[in-house]
């Protein structure tokens, strides 16, 4: 397979690829690599913190207003250490692929939770079924106690039904906006009333607050609970259709060929298998042709991964990793709401365009960066309180350049560029780089790194 | 070589670079001036309850559909024998009393989208409730009047659908100090210098070009013009407050910007709202009083119109969970110096006549004030900007 081939398949399916390991696979063909890339991805690693601190309590506690707030501290502090970790796998994944779909579902998926329990289980159950049959993980969705929470399923019940988790349902997570009524939403709630959990985050049906009288949803009558509304409507084509949309956008290209995506609907409008539709994609001619190679502009996790896959680095400090993110507008266990991050050009304006291009000389090293404080201002209303309004910082990384020089030690300058950028390079921009390829590798690794056409992959 | 010198140490050292067209076209030709107006929009984000935000305490539906939630009588601060305003709002009721604020009520549009995202996206877009649009009515703004991305400024880390344009997108800046220092660096400067416009309209590339050689002039012009105004120390200590602050600090300093964006989140009170709602409404009123004084004490207010919006308003049954969930038609705040309708511009909200799923009917769509302010306000072809005609409200 063509090196360039394999640069983009590993742009798309995971964070880069080292030199050693591309020149391991140029050896090898398509489907040798694609089923490499399935079958590295195979097992599920849990993303998980300590709880131990969960183990003493009882559900009373909660009742005690002091103990419940100590409860709720410990719990954030433990949510963003789950980020860090989530983070710190991204950086080293085991399983390739199934990281980055459990990346690319969490923000189909959207969910957030303040409770630290509720949330690791979420986020692993994504992981979990990333690859695996959609039917059985929009089902498995509906009774997480993180979602059942966040869009108020909980509170959804027979006297006085709430939509929000049925209208999300059908409009982010399956359909998408126009293809379904006001009255197939009120119908689908009445399905999911009852719903709820316990203390240990398991599922509970609270039977005396479900409604077991008919509901005619999507021209269909019967006493439907709510797996029955999500068979519904998986039997719409359209629901195939909305998923592999949002796949194509996020692994092949934003501008949708209307074309391939009916392949991919076809295709998995059979079973909803996961796992086939990605086989096939990355198995189709059409995702190596040029226009989907180096033109999606990377995430903030895609660019921040990337140049560890480069230059291997860490945080010193792990409430940086949090800052970090925050600047470039992805935190992640901290969506926008529950449409997620709006993706592509939408990661680039002013401000995180030229906090992308410092962020390289800033990570590797350990400059100053400034920064206005605008606070979780999505979440958190009841911590509006005095806060600093602008701090100063100093990034601090341990960065492994042995590891560059090794695995670059056959590399010159000037093919680094190929290496680093996949993108069409802007011919300004390439006469100064040509004009500096004396510089050493490091420094001149570091200006690809900084320049436009490093946000593109 | 220090690893931390590493930008300095290699700058490209050449005197070859030229300026590109585009650069200079920016600089040189001064923009025209479509009058000095403001605009200050704030959205309260997540759909505010206008119904207990300014209370009819005189219906009776109002206190037997919201049997925990309501308002009573006695907590509000009554306006006239009809309505009175939530208690945390004293300060907005400070600019009422001076007849600064205009309270337009039932304001939505046909077929209301009940989705946050949609409904703030139709709000930002001023598209029809079944159109996709993928820029702004003020983004728009700024491709008819040709204008630098610096004339209109969204005062957060990231830019909103409403700020951009067919071809020019706003700004958004906390700090301009910040981002003016981040492109100072030569390297930066030189990838700049060496662009010609050739391929800046290219996809992504050019996009990622467009954007860093915008946020250069604009951080620039923003830094420089800003002088270190003092702004009033009674601003909310928190980020709304701060927001206000920085637009003031922007409008005092004599900036060209004609639109400012900010925003209030925290308003999708599905369950215990009260509390939440109480909080957020002190913040607002007290943020705009301020930013009023602040106004005024410099002689800016006349030419500041402050519009307050949220995507919509919510159910008028309350829910189980002592909250509301999403409504349709809500009242839209106009605070401004001379305005033509100075208190309530029209009634208050009809609570027997809600549509099939309990919500209230629209009267004014909001394109309406939107095509008041283009054309009376910023005195430029609203229909343009709007894609269609919209007659006019007597507001300014």
């Amino acid at each position: 397979m063509k090196s360039t081939h394999i640069q983009h398949l590993f742009n798309r399916i995971g964070f880069g690829i080292t030199p050693k390991e591309l020149k391991r696979l140029s050896k090898k063909s398509k489907h040798e690599i694609v089923d490499e890339i399935f079958s590295n991805s195979k097992n599920t690693t849990p993303v998980e913190v300590d709880l131990s601190f969960l183990k003493d309590l009882k559900p009373g506690d909660l009742k005690d207003r002091e103990k419940r707030q100590e409860i709720q501290k410990i719990g954030r502090k433990k949510v963003n250490d789950f980020s860090i970790a989530w983070m710190d796998r991204i950086f080293n994944p085991k399983e390739i692929l199934r990281e980055k779909m459990t990346l690319f579902w969490a923000n189909h998926f959207v969910c957030q939770n303040k409770n630290i329990l509720f949330i690791q289980n979420y986020n692993n159950k994504l992981r979990e079924n990333a690859l695996g049959n959609f039917r059985n993980f929009t089902k498995t969705v509906s009774k997480e106690a993180a979602m059942l929470g966040y869009l108020n399923n909980k509170q959804n019940k027979k006297k006085s039904p709430n939509e929000n988790f049925a209208r999300e349902l059908m409009e982010l997570f399956t359909l998408g906006q126009g293809n379904y009524t006001e009255t197939d939403i009120k119908e689908s709630a009445r399905a999911f009333t009852g719903y709820n959990h316990n203390y240990y985050a398991e599922f509970v049906m609270k039977k005396k607050h479900h409604d077991e009288n008919n509901k005619t949803f999507f021209g269909k009558t019967g006493n439907f609970n709510g797996d029955d509304i999500i068979d519904i409507i998986l039997e719409e084509k359209q629901c195939a259709r909305y998923i592999s949309e949002k796949i194509y956008s996020y692994f092949v290209n934003e501008n949708i060929n209307k074309n391939h995506v009916e392949e991919m609907t076809n295709l998995f409008y059979k079973d909803y298998n996961i796992e086939k539709l990605m086989r096939f994609v990355l198995l189709s001619d059409w995702f190596y042709n040029s226009e989907n190679i180096g033109t999606k502009i990377k995430s903030p996790m895609e660019f921040l991964a990337g140049i560890n896959t480069i230059i291997p680095y860490n945080f010193e400090k792990e409430k940086q990793v949090l800052l970090v993110q925050r600047l470039l507008g992805q935190v992640l266990m901290k969506p926008p709401n529950v449409a997620g991050w709006q993706t592509g050009r939408n990661w680039i304006d002013s401000n995180t365009l030229v906090r992308r291009l410092r962020l390289p000389s800033i990570l590797l090293n350990n400059a100053e960066i400034t920064y206005s404080d605008t606070g979780d201002e999505e979440t958190m209303i009841t911590d509006l309180k005095s806060k600093r309004l602008k701090r100063k910082a100093i990034i601090k990384t341990k960065v492994d350049w042995n590891s560059f020089e090794e695995n670059y030690k056959k590399i010159d300058n000037k093919s680094l560029i190929t290496h680093v950028l996949q993108s069409k390079i802007n011919p300004g921009t390439e006469k100064i780089l040509l004009e500096n390829i004396d510089i050493p590798k490091k420094d001149f690794c570091i200006q690809l790194m900084s320049t436009p056409e490093y946000q593109l992959c | 070589m220090k690893r931390r010198d590493f930008l300095k140490q290699t700058t490209f050292a050449s005197g070859m670079f030229f300026v590109p067209q585009f650069l200079k076209a920016f600089e040189q030709i001064p923009t025209k001036t479509f009058g000095n107006k403001k605009v200050v929009i704030i959205q309260l984000k997540g759909g505010n309850d206008g119904l207990n935000t300014i209370v009819p305490f005189r219906n009776d539906i109002y206190y037997q559909q919201r049997k925990n939630i309501a308002l009573k009588e006695n907590e509000l601060l009554k306006v006239s024998d009809e309505f009175g305003f939530h208690k945390s709002l004293k300060s907005l009721q400070n600019l009422y009393d001076k007849g600064f604020v205009s309270i337009i009520n039932n304001v939505g549009y046909p077929n209301p989208n009940l989705s946050h995202f949609r409904s703030t996206d139709i709000w930002q877009t001023a598209s029809d409730s079944n159109e996709y649009l993928q820029n702004g009515w003020v983004g728009r703004y700024l491709d008819y009047t040709k204008a630098n991305p610096t004339k209109a400024i969204e005062v957060d880390e990231s830019l909103s659908l409403l700020l951009k344009g067919k071809t020019q997108n706003g700004l958004a800046v906390t700090d301009s100090k910040t981002l003016y220092n981040s492109l100072r660096e030569p390297f930066y400067k030189n990838v700049i210098e060496s662009q010609s416009n050739a391929h800046l309209s290219e996809h992504n590339l050019g996009y990622l070009y467009n954007t860093m050689i915008d946020a250069k002039s604009s951080a620039k012009y923003i830094f420089e013009k800003t002088k270190v105004k003092s702004a009033s120390n009674d601003y909310p200590k928190n980020v709304f407050g701060k927001q206000l602050k920085t637009i003031s600090q922007f409008i005092n300093s004599g900036l060209d910007t004609q639109v400012f964006y900010a925003g209030l989140s925290g308003f999708d009170t599905h369950a215990n709202q009260q509390n939440s709602q109480e909080r957020l409404l002190k913040t607002y009123a007290e943020s705009m009083e301020v930013f009023v004084e602040d106004l005024q004490k410099n002689n800016n207010f006349d030419d500041v119109l402050i519009l307050t919006f949220s995507e919509f308003g919510r159910r008028v049954k309350q829910n189980e969970s002592q909250g509301t969930d999403h409504g349709t038609a809500n009242n839209v705040f106009v605070i401004g110096k001379n305005l033509k309708k100075q208190g309530m511009y029209n009634n208050l909200p009809n609570l027997s006549d809600l549509d099939a799923n309990g919500n209230l009917k629209h009267e004014i769509d909001f394109r309406e004030i939107y095509a008041t302010i283009l054309d009376k306000w910023l005195q430029v072809d609203d229909t343009a900007i709007l894609n269609k005609q919209f007659s006019k409200l007597d507001l300014v």
